[in-house]
């Protein structure tokens, strides 16, 4: 599987039932992971400096909640750089969990996912960077987003990072160039 | 920082995820009524597609859309089962001008047209199947409050 997200150009609806689909129950556990973690990062978050103004760079880089925050925006960016095919969770998740489940009734694209995993680490970078430059509750605001969509993916099974897509073609910042 | 904030702060995370989620999940694949006359051209849709005779499915998609496919199979099975129903995918991730003129903020989202090219009716996320054949009914029997003809 050589599926890079740039490798598809001419019509890539209709060329999508073909391709091999992922498993939808995948991104809703890694989902359900991200969540748990999520939400520790905002308890470490209102416990630790992040809510304070005035701290040292040092105090704020080694804040518990920092360092979690810093690997949850580096999980994302394996998601949505490497593919959601080869997400940590994901591979868990096809080790230990699908072998117990019957069959997908259903594949799904991996593109979506792994575009919302690039909104994921979009909005955990944001808070990486307020945390670093000591904007008080800066880091807590940016997880809480983050949980609220991995929990509506999670429970739900509602992809928020999928639906922003249209509306970033809308804005013109994302979408392919008419031909 | 006080625990009973923290565990507030959590409760009511979960709270408004949950309504949120809640809002969603009645909204989606559900008939939404249409309140405006507009007929529908092809040129609109940049299709060379054909119109239905007595109802047009016409479903707005991404490249980015998880629901998208199984939308596709829905609709395109849906008009094969009916007499002078067609489906037309329109492709909007290069078109944010077709995304903008129908104000789409979610795909797949799904307008069903009439036999003249009016909106009869519209569907946000993927349909329902029952409100799939209540939407097409609206479409056929002409049933929406400002058909004019």
């Amino acid at each position: 599987m050589s599926s890079n997200a740039s490798s598809t150009k001419a019509n890539p609806l209709a060329a999508k039932s073909g391709q091999p689909g992922i498993d939808p129950r995948g991104p809703r556990f890694g989902a359900t992971i991200t969540v748990v973690l999520l939400a520790i990062d905002v308890v470490l978050g209102l416990t630790g400096v992040s809510t304070q103004s005035g701290t040292t760079l040092a105090q704020r880089v080694t804040d518990p909640a920092f360092i979690l925050l810093v690997i949850l925006a580096a999980i994302f960016a394996w998601g949505a750089f490497a593919g959601i095919q080869r997400h940590p969770y994901g591979a868990i998740f096809k080790r230990f969990i699908r072998p117990n489940l019957a069959a997908p009734t259903e594949l799904e694209d991996p593109k979506p996912p792994t575009f919302a995993q690039l909104i994921g680490f979009l909005v955990t970078g944001v808070g990486v960077v307020l945390a670093l430059a000591g904007v008080p509750y800066g880091l807590v605001v940016a997880a809480a987003f983050a949980f609220i969509a991995a929990f509506l993916n999670s429970v739900f099974a509602y992809c928020l990072g999928c639906q922003i897509y249209v509306l970033l073609v809308r804005a013109g910042i994302l979408g392919r160039k008419a031909a | 920082m006080d625990p009973l904030v923290i565990a507030l702060v959590l409760a009511g995370l979960v709270a408004v995820a949950t309504v949120i989620g809640l809002v969603v999940r009645g909204r989606e694949g559900r008939v939404q009524e249409v309140n405006t006359f507009r007929r529908v051209t092809a040129s609109e849709l940049d299709t060379l597609e054909r119109f239905g005779l007595s109802a047009t499915l016409v479903q707005f998609s991404t490249e980015m859309c998880a629901k998208c496919p199984a939308t596709r199979d829905l609709l395109s099975k849906t008009a094969f089962e009916h007499a002078g129903v067609r489906h037309i995918d329109v492709d909007v991730t290069s078109r944010p001008d077709i995304a903008n003129s129908f104000n789409i903020m979610q795909t797949p989202t799904t307008l069903v047209l009439d036999a003249s090219g009016a909106i009869a009716a519209r569907i946000g996320g993927a349909p329902r199947p029952e409100a799939l054949l209540h939407a097409l009914a609206i479409a056929q029997k002409k049933e929406h409050d400002l058909y004019v003809i």
